[in-house]
C-alpha cells in the first residue's frame, strides 16, 4: 500500500496476519499480533494497526473500545484507505449505512481502484437506494473487472433500476454475445428472462416478444415463456395468438383463475351472456375443474344464475366443502344473487330434513347424512353475514344438535357472537372448539385471537404457549418468530385496556420486525447476483420499497400514534405502576 | 355421486373431547374421568368412526378377566342419530371381531343393553350375539333399569395353518 506510514517488513508481516485472522474469525489471535506491533514504542500509534485492533474488538462484542481504537487509528493516519475502510465496516456493523458510505468514499479518495471497497460501497448504495451512486460504483467495478460476470450484471442492473432500459439492455446484449458460452443452464436461462423483463418494462412488447421467441430453446422455465408471451400478445392486441397461448396454459392448469380472465380478454368478450357461454365450454372441457364453475357464477345474472348456483351449492354441500360460504360470499354484493342463494338454502334444509334430498322432485338423489349438516352450517354463515343473529344462531345450533363433534360449528358460533358484539361469549365458543382438537394450530391461533379481542392477553399467551417452544415464555418465542398477527392484536388489546406502555411495547416489536426485514435484504444484494435469480431480486427490491405499507405495520403504527397522542394530552403521573394486568376471569 | 367415506381412527389426548361429546349425546348414562383415562391406554380397543371425515361414532372396549375366563367387554359402541343405518356400527363391530380373532385368546365377547333397546338387540344378533342373562336394576338413573347381557361365544383358537402344517391337530372344546 503506497503511503507514508508503512511498517518495516517484520511488522508488516504481523499486520498481514492480523488481516488474515480477521478474515478467518480468529479474533483472539488477531489481538495478539496487534499487541506485538503496538508494544513497540515506535509503532504504538500506528494508525492501521490501531484501526484493525478496533475492528477485531468489535467482533468480540467490545463496541466502545472498538470505536475508540478505530477513531484513534484514523486520527493518526487520515490518508489511509485501510483506516477509512475499517471505520466504514464498523459503522456498517452498527447499521449506520449513511456514515459507512461516507467512510468508503473517503477510503476510495486514497485508493481509487480497491475492488473490495468498491464492492462494499455498491452493496451499501443499493441497500440505501442511492441508485445514482450505485450506478457510478458499478461502472467503476465494470471497468476494473470487465471479465467477471458479476461486473456486467451489476452494471446492467444499475441502469435498469434507474429506468434506463435501453442501456441496460445493450449491456446485457453485449455480455450475452461476447461473454456467454454454453452450457445453457439455469443461470443462463434466468439471465435471458431477466433481459426479457427489462425489455418488457421499457414498454417494447414487440421486441420483448421477439426476444422471447428467439431464445425459447435456451430458456428452461417453460411456464414463464408461455405466461409472458400471453401477456405480450394481449398488450400488442394480437388476440388470436393470445387465445392460443391461454388455451394451452389451461390444459396445464384448468384451475388457474387468471388464465380464464385473460382468455376472456383475448376473446374480447364483454357481454355477460357471452361470458356465461364461454365458461360453459370450459366446464365441458374440464368437468372436474372448479374454477370455470365459480367464475361463471360471477358473470351470470338471473334467471340463469339460479340453476348455476343451485348446481354449485349442491356439489359443495354433497361433498362437504367447509369453506363453501367463504367461496361464495363475494357474490353477495349483488342482492338478487344473495336472495337466490337464501331461497335455495331454505329449500335444501326443508327437503333434506324431510326426505334426505336437495329438492322436492320425486327423482332426486338421496344425499349423504352430512349434507343437512353442511347446509345448516352454510345457512348459519349466510344469516350471520346478513347480521340476522337470531337466525344464524338457530341454524348453528341445529347443526350442533345434528353433529356435535364437528369443530367448525363451534368456530362459526363464536364468530356469530363476535359479529353480534359479544367478544366474551365469542371466545368461549372458540375455547370449546380448541379443546376438541388440541393438535390443530389453526383453531389454537383463532382462539388466542378471540381471547385478545376480549381483552384476555394472559390467556391468549397461555393458549399460544401450547404451540411455542418449551422453556421460553410464549411472548418471547412469538416475538422471535415474528408472529405479527399476535403482536398487532396484542397491541390493540393493551390499548383497549389502557395499558399504554404494553401497547407501545408490542407496536415497537412489530416495527422492529419490519426493520429486520429491511436489514435482511442486505445479504441478497450479493447472493442474488451470484445465483442469477435476478427477476426475483428485482421483485424483492420493489417489495422492500413498499414494505411498510403492510397492514400489520399500519395497524401497529396507528396504535402507537394514538397512544403517543393520548400520552401527550394526558401525561402520566409520576407514580410507578405496580398493578398487574387485569387478566382475571370475565363473566361468561 | 361418490359414496361416503367411512373409516376408523385412534383416540388421542388431542381429540378425546370429541369422544366425550359423542358419548354425552349418544348414551343416556355418563362416564367418569377414569373411563376416558383408560380409553387413552386402550389402543385398538377404542376407536373413533369417521363419516366423510367427521367423527360420528365410537367404540370402547376393555378386557375382562373375571370368572376364570378371558372376555372382551364392549363398554360403549354408538353412532350419532343422523348417521345410523349407514354401516358405521357394523364397521366398528367388525373391527372388534377382527381384534378378537387376531388375538386368538378370548372366550367370548359381551355387553349390556337396556332391555327396551330392540334396535341394538337385533343389531348384535346379526353378528351372532345372544341374550344370556338379564340383570335387574343394572342402571341406576334411567328407565327401564334392567339390562340384557348379550354374548358371542368365540371358539377356542384352532391351530391349523401354523408352522408349515407341522402343528398338532385342531383342538375343539365341545362347541363345534
Amino acid at each position: 500500500m503506497p503511503h507514508s506510514n508503512s511498517l518495516p517488513p517484520k511488522e508488516n508481516a504481523l499486520f498481514k496476519r492480523i488481516l488474515r485472522c480477521y478474515e478467518h474469525k480468529q479474533y483472539k489471535n488477531g489481538l495478539k499480533f496487534a499487541k506485538q506491533i503496538l508494544s513497540n514504542p515506535k509503532f504504538a500509534e500506528h494508525g492501521e494497526t490501531l484501526a484493525m485492533k478496533g475492528l477485531t474488538l468489535n467482533c468480540l462484542g467490545r463496541k466502545d473500545e472498538a470505536y475508540e481504537y478505530v477513531r484513534r487509528g484514523l486520527r493518526n493516519d487520515l490518508k489511509s484507505p485501510v483506516c477509512w475502510h475499517v471505520y466504514g465496516l464498523l459503522q456498517r456493523s452498527d447499521k449506520k449505512y449513511d456514515e459507512a458510505i461516507k467512510c468508503y468514499r473517503n477510503a476510495l479518495k486514497w485508493e481509487k481502484e480497491n475492488i473490495q471497497i468498491l464492492r462494499d460501497l455498491s452493496l451499501l448504495q443499493i441497500q440505501m437506494r442511492d441508485l445514482e451512486g450505485y450506478k457510478d460504483t458499478r461502472y467503476q467495478l465494470f471497468i476494473l473487472r470487465p471479465t467477471q460476470r458479476a461486473s456486467w450484471i451489476g452494471f446492467a442492473m444499475s441502469y435498469h433500476l434507474l429506468g434506463d432500459y435501453e442501456i441496460a439492455n445493450s449491456i446485457l446484449d453485449a455480455y450475452r454475445t461476447n461473454q456467454m458460452k454454453g452450457p445453457y443452464d439455469y443461470e443462463h436461462s434466468e439471465l435471458l428472462l431477466y433481459q426479457n423483463m427489462v425489455l418488457a418494462e421499457s414498454g417494447q412488447y414487440e421486441r420483448a416478444l421477439q426476444h422471447l421467441h428467439k431464445f425459447q430453446s435456451q430458456i428452461l422455465d417453460k411456464l414463464s415463456i408461455k405466461e409472458t408471451s400471453g401477456e405480450y400478445y394481449l398488450k400488442l392486441k394480437r388476440f388470436k395468438d393470445a387465445e392460443a397461448v391461454y388455451e394451452d396454459l389451461l390444459k396445464r392448469n384448468p384451475e388457474n383463475v387468471m388464465y380464464y380472465q385473460k382468455l376472456v380478454e383475448a376473446k374480447q368478450l364483454s357481454d355477460p351472456d357471452e361470458k356465461v357461454a364461454f365458461y360453459d365450454v370450459y366446464k365441458k372441457e374440464y368437468p372436474r375443474a372448479i374454477a370455470p364453475r365459480r367464475l361463471q357464477l360471477t358473470e351470470a345474472c338471473l334467471p340463469a344464475f339460479e340453476s348455476l348456483v343451485d348446481e354449485y351449492l349442491r356439489h359443495g354441500l354433497h361433498k362437504g366443502i367447509p369453506p363453501l360460504f367463504m367461496d361464495l360470499r363475494s357474490l353477495y354484493a349483488d342482492q338478487s344473487k344473495a336472495d337466490t342463494i337464501e331461497k335455495l338454502i331454505e329449500q335444501y334444509m326443508d327437503c333434506l330434513s324431510k326426505s334426505g334430498t336437495f329438492g322436492p322432485k320425486a327423482d332426486e338423489i338421496k344425499q349423504p347424512a352430512s349434507a343437512l349438516l353442511w347446509t345448516y352450517y352454510f345457512a348459519a354463515q349466510h344469516y350471520d353475514y346478513k347480521q340476522d343473529t337470531d337466525r344464524a344462531l338457530k341454524y348453528i345450533d341445529a347443526a350442533i344438535d345434528h353433529t356435535p363433534t364437528l369443530i367448525e360449528l363451534y368456530i362459526v358460533k363464536g364468530r356469530i357472537y363476535k359479529h353480534a358484539g359479544d367478544p366474551v361469549r365469542a371466545y368461549g365458543w372458540l375455547e370449546e372448539a380448541q379443546a376438541m382438537d388440541t393438535a390443530d394450530r389453526y383453531v389454537n391461533s383463532k382462539c388466542a385471537r378471540y381471547m385478545l379481542r376480549a381483552g384476555h392477553v394472559q390467556r391468549a399467551e397461555d393458549m399460544c404457549a401450547k404451540f411455542t417452544r418449551e422453556g421460553v415464555p410464549a411472548t418471547e418465542n412469538l416475538n422471535e418468530m415474528q408472529c405479527m398477527w399476535f403482536q398487532t392484536e396484542a397491541a390493540a388489546a393493551y390499548q383497549r385496556l389502557k395499558q399504554w406502555g404494553e401497547a407501545l411495547k408490542k407496536a415497537h416489536e412489530v416495527d422492529r420486525h419490519f426493520s429486520e426485514i429491511m436489514e435482511d435484504q442486505f445479504d441478497f444484494h450479493s447472493y442474488c447476483m451470484r445465483k442469477m435469480t435476478l427477476r426475483s431480486y428485482v421483485g424483492l427490491l420493489r417489495l422492500e420499497d413498499v414494505l411498510r405499507a403492510h397492514p400489520f405495520y399500519f395497524r401497529c403504527a396507528r396504535v402507537a400514534i394514538q397512544v403517543y397522542l393520548r400520552l401527550y394530552a394526558h401525561p402520566l403521573q409520576d407514580v410507578p405502576q405496580t398493578q398487574e394486568p387485569d387478566t382475571g376471569e370475565l363473566e361468561h | 355421486m361418490t359414496r361416503a367415506k367411512i373409516e376408523l381412527g385412534d383416540v388421542t389426548p388431542h381429540n378425546i373431547k370429541q369422544l366425550k361429546k359423542l358419548n354425552t349425546v349418544v348414551f343416556p348414562v355418563s362416564y367418569n374421568d377414569k373411563f376416558y383415562k383408560d380409553v387413552l391406554e386402550a389402543g385398538e380397543l377404542a376407536k373413533l368412526a369417521y363419516y366423510n371425515d367427521i367423527v360420528v361414532g365410537a367404540v370402547c372396549c376393555r378386557i375382562d378377566t373375571s370368572d376364570n375366563s378371558r372376555r372382551l367387554y364392549i363398554m360403549t359402541l354408538g353412532c350419532l342419530y343422523p348417521y345410523r343405518r349407514l354401516g358405521i356400527g357394523t364397521l366398528m363391530v367388525e373391527h372388534v371381531l377382527k381384534y378378537v380373532e387376531q388375538d386368538g385368546n378370548f372366550d367370548s365377547i359381551f355387553l349390556h343393553v337396556q332391555v327396551n333397546n330392540e334396535g341394538a338387540i337385533d343389531f348384535y344378533k346379526k353378528f351372532g350375539f345372544e341374550i344370556v342373562e338379564t340383570k335387574e336394576h343394572y342402571y341406576k338413573r334411567i328407565e327401564p333399569a334392567d339390562a340384557h347381557v348379550l354374548q358371542k361365544t368365540i371358539r377356542q383358537p384352532q391351530y391349523t395353518t401354523l408352522y408349515n402344517g407341522t402343528v398338532p391337530h385342531a383342538k375343539t372344546n365341545g362347541h363345534d
